[in-house]
């Protein structure tokens, strides 16, 4: 089991999350900062392999909700994240074993390891989607039945609200406003499941991918004179052996951002610098990259990762980060098996994000390279 | 564009790392510009520029009306850990954000050289400006006496949406000097925007610079006056716009990036280009940066200073290892430039001038396209070899302005630094390219040019207010603010306006930020 234990493993984890963000899920900075803070005052973060995990054991799920510009400044407060813990054991009248993240790309990667560390539970090498997306039902959880709710909501003032909904579509909306209500900061538990469940519904093993690939990506830095091909190989050499690809390497030729209801809509334009014809690449963006189409044809496409790198230092770059003229990789990671399941693509295929094509494995838009 | 009333005579100072440059303007005329060593101790290089630019006249005769400084010592001082004054933070958002004390990320002998002492305290706002928590003026006296027992007086206060809610700084600030009446305090919403890391860091980096600023502004007021000029001296801040004495002496960190800027500006004058992109050829560097209407364009993305991150506002400038000093190395089929560089050792280690290395200048030299050095000394580089060199030279400088561009189209440029003989030929994305006379001196004259402007950065609610009402507001506030900071209103226009709406929220608010600037106002004259 690998362990979180030193500043440069909080460093590439979150580093890896944002990978795994596919261009959404924030930055886990503050995150970052937090766990970095227990760390130096001798409280380590433990991770537990989901076989380890008791069938009868209690899980739960903790994340934060709000605005990222919010977080920001607002940062995160210790004796919160113990109330949210003490309180949800309250509702849910019975000690909780275990935390795993609902997210494991970008922010929401951090807060149950600060959490776990603090109270010495384990955190499951785990999470709920493998990626970043936009809503709390978008879960491989609620995929197979579990609710998201009961549902208990923090803030840093002592205000507690314990959410019970019918559908998890419903505690989504209810959740985001409540968060809206008490300053666009708050902090949540979620999904309470047993051991068994977690074994059965959670995408396993993706904490310490996010490790490994910060690892692989700061080593590839390191020793390589490409870092991107030097992380695709990396890529191919995990236990996995799920399909990558280099989709593309260019310049961004124009970029789009626009806020609509909240969200981040946007697209990029990349240009080829290579010689022998122009080829063009276009991502689609809605917090994450849903899409990307070069020369017209779909390359890889939701929930398959898209990520965008920096050609020199194969950092990966979030959607906000996109800028005219910067020179970047495009690199597809196919998803997890399980999102790619016909009862995981009617909750987070192409079609719920308004696209109007089905989905295609990585694998099968581009074949070969195994 | 003019900086003070044409008749004003004023001189424009560099205090680089390798150079000082000087230069003496009327209006918008160079009349005299000088380059001399920068010294160890940065006053007596100023005074041998100042004497060499004015002869032997007295500043006072000449009627020169103020002198405008860019300065690196502040921020060298700061990467270096030298005169560091031990500070003091008090962050005032409890119950929110202990998780992450003060300087949680710093590096290790940056937090030996200060020696903190921590204070958090009870207080704070909403993004809304509702306060979450009341001022908890007690626990403020209780650090402040703490803070006075350890003898430390370099004060940062740092407070939950400060810049939607700059009261609740300044209510702490006079809590804080009712028991230290002479502290240096700095306050976050001074110095930095939305993002309270990145905001207090810049507090505290500025409070650690506090005690120097006195020593280096006084010793700057002394070198002036030691050759007869009495004039007010402004200093150049990051963003290319001036700072009064005053201010710099309590606000050094705006003045940590002011290099680049003034080259640019300096650079845009000359030409009269507002638009276009500034490559600044120097013996190691070659920095690119973009100009939107006639200042540079700012980072987006997190700066470091000292290994500290800021939110600051700094220029945009990609610095490509390329100068008149850089070292090349050939194999069979390859040309490698630099990193390395002899740097002002050119004249001496460079193969033209009798030296062993084989330098960029060398194979322009070789080229007949400059005239240094000794070009017989060359004979033995083939014209081949030469320019191969040549082009690699040119190629990383275009693929460095696409870098900078802001889109596609062609866009004029302006050559500027002692190393600008390196380019010659018609570079790719370019429209136009001028090298104007003193392109030497860009960076002085681009100090001596420089306006006054004030800031904004803050969350407005449009929903609430409308969008109409809260820019104009926003705007109103920026222009004050540049009023406030030296401008003549009448001069003073809006130059910027970002909007950011909050995403991940279903409300109506919106980050924005606005950026006024304005001409100097006469000296001694504070406009309400």
């Amino acid at each position: 089991m690998k362990s979180i234990d030193s500043i440069q493993d909080i460093q590439d984890t979150a580093r890896g999350a944002v990978f795994l963000g596919a261009g959404g899920g924030g930055d886990p900075y503050v995150g970052e900062l937090f766990l970095r803070s227990q760390l130096s005052a001798g409280h380590h973060p433990r991770i537990e392999s989901l076989e380890d995990i008791a069938d009868d054991a209690f899980v739960i799920s903790v994340a934060g909700v709000g605005a990222p510009t919010v977080l920001v400044e607002h940062l995160v407060s210790a004796p919160t994240f113990v109330r949210l813990l003490e309180e949800s054991e309250q509702v849910y009248g019975r000690r909780v074993d275990a935390l795993v993240s609902a997210e494991i790309g970008g922010a929401n990667c951090m807060f149950p390891l600060a959490l776990g560390a603090m109270r010495g539970l384990p955190v499951l090498d785990a999470d709920g989607i493998g990626r970043a997306v936009p809503h709390l039902d978008m879960t491989t959880f609620n995929i197979y039945g579990c609710l998201a709710t009961p549902s208990v909501l923090v803030d840093d003032s002592g205000n507690t609200v314990i959410v019970r909904t019918t559908s998890n579509r419903t505690a989504e909306h209810v959740i985001r406003n409540v968060a809206s209500a008490l300053g666009a900061t708050i902090y949540g538990s979620f999904y309470p499941m047993t051991g068994r469940q977690a074994k059965q519904f959670a995408v396993a093993g993706t904490l310490s991918l996010a490790l490994e690939i910060g690892r692989i990506i700061r080593s590839a830095r390191e020793q390589s004179a490409d870092p991107v091909r030097g992380l695709l190989a990396g890529l191919r050499k995990l236990p996995d052996r799920r399909p990558c690809r280099l989709l593309f390497e260019g310049k961004i030729a124009d970029v789009l951002h626009e806020t609509r209801d909240g969200w981040h809509f946007g697209r990029a334009v990349l240009e080829s610098t290579h010689s022998g014809g122009r080829s063009e690449l276009i991502i689609q963006i809605q917090n994450e990259y849903l899409v990307a189409r070069c020369d017209g044809r779909t390359v890889a496409i939701v929930p398959d990762l898209i990520c965008v790198l920096d050609r020199e230092s194969a950092e990966p770059l979030t959607a906000e980060m996109l800028r005219y003229g910067q020179r970047v990789a495009v690199v597809g990671y196919a998803a997890p098996s399980v999102l790619r399941r016909p009862e995981s693509l009617a909750v987070v295929g192409p079609r719920l994000f308004g696209l109007k094509e089905d989905f295609a494995a990585l694998e099968a838009l581009i074949p070969g390279e195994e | 564009m003019t900086a003070v009333d044409g008749a004003n005579k004023r001189i424009g100072i560099d205090v680089g790392g390798t150079n000082t440059d000087a230069v003496l303007m009327e209006g918008d005329s160079v009349l005299a510009a000088v380059k001399r060593p920068t010294t160890q101790d940065v006053a007596s290089g100023v005074v041998d520029a100042v004497e060499q630019l004015i002869g032997q006249a007295s500043g006072r005769s000449l009627g020169i009306r103020s002198v405008m400084i860019g300065t690196t010592q502040f921020i060298n001082a700061f990467v270096q850990r030298k005169g560091l004054a031990r500070i003091a933070a008090i962050r005032v958002t409890l119950p929110k954000a202990d998780a992450i004390p003060p300087m949680t990320a710093w590096p290790q002998d940056l937090i030996e050289a200060v020696d903190p002492d921590i204070h958090l305290v009870g207080g704070g706002s909403f993004y809304t400006g509702v306060d979450y928590a009341p001022l908890d003026e007690r626990a403020i006296a209780k650090a402040s006496e703490a803070i006075r027992a350890k003898g430390i007086r370099a004060i940062a206060i740092t407070a939950n949406f400060a810049p939607v809610r700059p009261d609740l700084e300044t209510r702490a600030e006079a809590v804080v000097r009712r028991i230290l009446p002479d502290a240096d305090i700095t306050l976050s919403h001074q110095v930095g925007g939305i993002g309270l890391l990145d905001r207090e860091n810049a507090a505290l980096i500025n409070a650690s610079l506090s005690r120097l600023s006195r020593e280096v502004i006084a010793s700057l007021r002394q070198a002036l006056e030691h050759v007869g000029l009495d004039a007010p001296i402004y200093i150049s801040q990051n963003d290319g716009t001036l700072i009064s004495e005053d201010f710099a002496r309590r606000y050094p960190i705006f003045t940590c990036s002011a290099g680049p800027t003034n080259s640019i500006r300096g650079a845009a004058f000359l030409t009269g280009l507002e638009d276009g992109i500034v490559i600044d050829v120097g013996g190691t560097t070659t920095d690119i940066g973009a100009l939107a209407g006639g200042f540079p364009r700012e980072t987006a993305t997190p700066h470091y200073i000292g290994g500290v991150r800021t939110n600051f506002r700094m220029p945009d400038v990609l610095s490509l290892a390329l100068g008149g000093g850089t070292l090349v190395r050939l194999s069979e089929d390859r040309v490698t430039l630099g990193p390395e560089s002899v740097g002002y050792e050119l004249t001496r280690r460079g193969r033209a001038f009798g030296g062993e290395e084989l330098t960029t200048t060398d194979c322009i030299v070789r080229l007949g396209k400059a005239t240094l050095g000794r070009p017989e000394l060359l004979e033995s580089l083939p014209i081949a070899t030469a320019r191969r060199v040549y082009e690699a030279i040119q190629t990383a400088i275009e693929r460095g302005i696409d870098e900078v561009k802001a889109n596609s189209r062609p866009v004029p440029a302006v050559l500027v630094g002692g190393g600008n003989i390196l380019v010659s030929r018609e570079l790719q994305g370019v429209s136009t390219l001028e090298i104007p006379r003193y392109a030497d001196a860009a960076n002085a004259v681009g100090a001596a040019i420089a306006r006054v402007s004030g800031r904004v950065d803050r969350i407005f609610d449009f929903h609430a207010l409308g969008r109409d009402v809260a820019l104009a507001q926003a705007k109103e506030d920026a222009i004050n603010a540049a009023v406030a900071a030296g401008a003549s209103r009448a001069t003073v226009e809006v130059a910027e306006v970002v909007e950011l709406p909050m995403t991940h929220m279903p409300t109506g608010a919106v980050q924005v930020k606005v950026r006024a600037v304005g001409d100097l106002a006469a000296p001694g004259v504070r406009e309400p």
